[in-house]
């Protein structure tokens, strides 16, 4: 399971990075890499659903933002802390996704994307429209930081160590869950559903299980977000993250665990890239000119390297592998 | 099986099949494409429902159960268009077959407990026993695309051994097999016999069929034409007719 030396000597490098960074850099990058760790925590468990599990499910913006919302409601009516108002969201998502999953799930394909593509336009109307609960449109205010007892989260270091934790936390599980029976299963299906029947699959049980694993997860993410942030408007679960995470699905390729989480990097420092550089002279257009660039650049992806960014290392990997010996594991 | 049937829509895909199987034994099933044969290892593994009749498996009517559960009970299976995993390596698609003997959950997988750690070790291990039957341990490794034919039905058999079934149906099992992998099949089918397991193959090559079988039963569009020895079938007129048409 947790896999070869090389894979954890990765793993090493990483957490090491993580963790130096705010000490060598200042609260520009700390505040971009907590975005990536969001964005790429929600991305990595839409990425699996899409890619791995052959689930064409559009939901994810949608369990982010009731996770976010339901822990931000209730630490601002002071129903419940922070801490335990996220694990309250989480099993409320679990709960609503297993509701919506049971008869939608039954759908393939793009009926699937179609179905969940309605709930998440159902979701951000109805956020919009319960003004005493959610705030309305105006968004809900007011949040307090996240904290558990006497440890209060208040600087942007905070959390990007808390999102890194959970983004990391959940690529981990990811990663052992695909590298056991359940991963096997979770890929056989999406290969073969007679075929990972007849092995005694129970597939539609399965299926339930991925989303609502993925979906509590998002939940998570959403409400680390909404206690960052300290503020939660509808638009935030809306079409625009859809297209977000998707761009990172597609930069960083699916078919990888990590791709996602690498896509999400990419996305994120393209984006200043492009405000550094054409935010002196395109001040008001910037939301267009990022859809134009990013536009562009998935067509190049989709043509040149389909499998993504991580698609493409995996086959370099292989390829020099092959080339210098060392074949097999 | 008594008087199994099976319509798509207006067309009767099995018309009141019945025959019984001995534990231990080889049974064929063949007859002209389209005869339904196929169609019958679905009904039976649970793929389709049966409109009508009563499938026994060791005192238990199997009819119109799902096929996860069939599978558990111990009816594993190959497919004529092998239908194997194309993202999982070969080692990989034959641990899939290890899913109905392996418990650990989703959460325990998720947190590597060493529960399931040391479940995945043992899957491992018969994974790759079920290889080495086939002969296929040195591809172990290897991705699905990168194997011919011939290597890729047989790891559909050792995807399906894998389960331990008590009864295990081969669909088309040799097409694309060398002369060989054949002979290494056929002798394989009798180690497993020997060992207890029923087998019923669906096949066209007629040498390999008549050699193995005890027992062969013809169908022809969708209905039990004959049943009996290899020899017994072979010299029926019906079966003559069937394949060969009437004479003028």
């Amino acid at each position: 399971m947790s896999g070869t030396s090389r894979e954890k000597f990765l793993w090493l490098i990483l957490i090491t990075v993580i963790v130096v960074l705010p000490f060598v850099t200042g609260s520009y990058v700390v505040g971009v890499m907590s975005f990536v760790a969001i964005f790429g925590g929600l991305a990595l468990g839409m990425g699996l659903l899409l890619e791995q599990a052959g689930m064409f499910s559009l939901a994810h913006p949608t369990w982010f933002g009731l996770g976010g919302y339901v822990s931000g409601i209730l630490a601002v009516r002071g129903i419940a802390p922070p801490w335990l108002g996220t694990i309250f969201s989480a099993v409320f998502v679990g709960i609503i996704s297993y509701v919506i999953g049971a008869p939608l799930l039954r759908l393939k394909g793009y009926y699937l994307a179609c179905a969940t593509f309605g709930l998440l336009l159902i979701v951000e109307i109805t956020m919009g429209q319960l003004g005493t609960l959610t705030g309305g449109n105006e968004g809900l205010m007011g949040i307090p930081p996240f904290s558990i007892g006497a440890l209060v989260l208040e600087t942007d270091v905070h959390y990007y160590y808390l999102s890194w934790v959970l983004c990391l936390g959940c690529l981990w599980l990811l990663y052992n869950l695909m590298d056991s029976r359940m991963g096997r299963a979770i890929k056989s299906f999406s290969d073969s559903e007679v075929a990972a029947k007849s092995m005694g699959i129970n597939v539609p049980w399965y299926k339930l299980k991925v989303f609502i694993l993925t979906a509590v997860m998002a939940s998570m993410i959403g409400s680390v977000y909404t206690f960052y942030l300290r503020f939660m408007e509808p638009s935030v679960l809306g079409f625009p993250l859809l297209v977000e995470l998707v761009t990172m699905i597609i930069i960083g390729g699916g078919k990888t665990l990590y791709g996602p989480l690498l896509g999400a990097f990419v996305v994120m420092w393209l984006r200043e890239l492009i405000h550094l550089s054409l935010g002196g002279f395109l001040p008001r257009m910037s939301a267009q000119v990022d859809a134009l660039f990013f536009g562009v650049i998935i067509i190049v992806i989709l043509i040149f390297m389909p499998g993504g960014l991580s698609g493409w290392t995996d086959r370099l990997l292989y390829l020099g592998r092959r080339t210098f010996g060392k074949a097999g594991e | 099986m008594r008087g199994l049937s099976k319509h798509f829509g207006g067309i009767l895909a099995l018309n009141q099949v019945s025959f019984s199987l001995e534990k231990g034994s080889v049974t064929s099933l063949i007859g002209p494409n389209g005869a339904g044969k196929t169609t019958f290892i679905n009904v039976v593994t649970g793929v389709h429902t049966p409109d009508s009749g009563e499938i026994h498996f060791q005192g238990e009517d199997l009819a119109g159960m799902e096929a996860h559960l069939v599978a558990s009970k111990g009816i594993g299976r190959t497919f004529q268009l092998v239908e194997l995993f194309g993202s999982l390596s070969v080692l990989e698609n034959t641990m899939v077959g290890c899913h109905t003997k392996s418990r650990a959950s989703m959460l325990s997988c998720g947190f590597a407990l060493p529960a399931a750690r040391k479940e995945e070790k043992r899957i491992r291990a018969e994974a790759m026993a079920s290889l080495m039957l086939v002969g296929l341990e040195k591809r172990a490794f290897d991705p699905i695309s990168k194997l011919p034919l011939g290597e890729r039905k047989l790891v559909g058999v050792a995807r399906a051994l894998s389960m331990e079934p008590k009864f295990l149906m081969l669909d088309e099992p040799v097409g694309g097999l060398a002369a060989h992998e054949i002979k290494n099949l056929v002798e394989l089918i009798y180690q497993l016999v020997s060992k207890g397991l029923t087998i019923l193959i669906v096949e066209h090559n007629m040498p390999f069929i008549m050699s193995l079988s005890e027992k062969v039963i013809v169908l022809n569009e969708g209905t039990k034409i004959a049943e009996g020895s290899p020899q017994e079938v072979r010299t029926s007129e019906k079966v003559i007719k069937a394949y060969l048409g009437e004479e003028v």
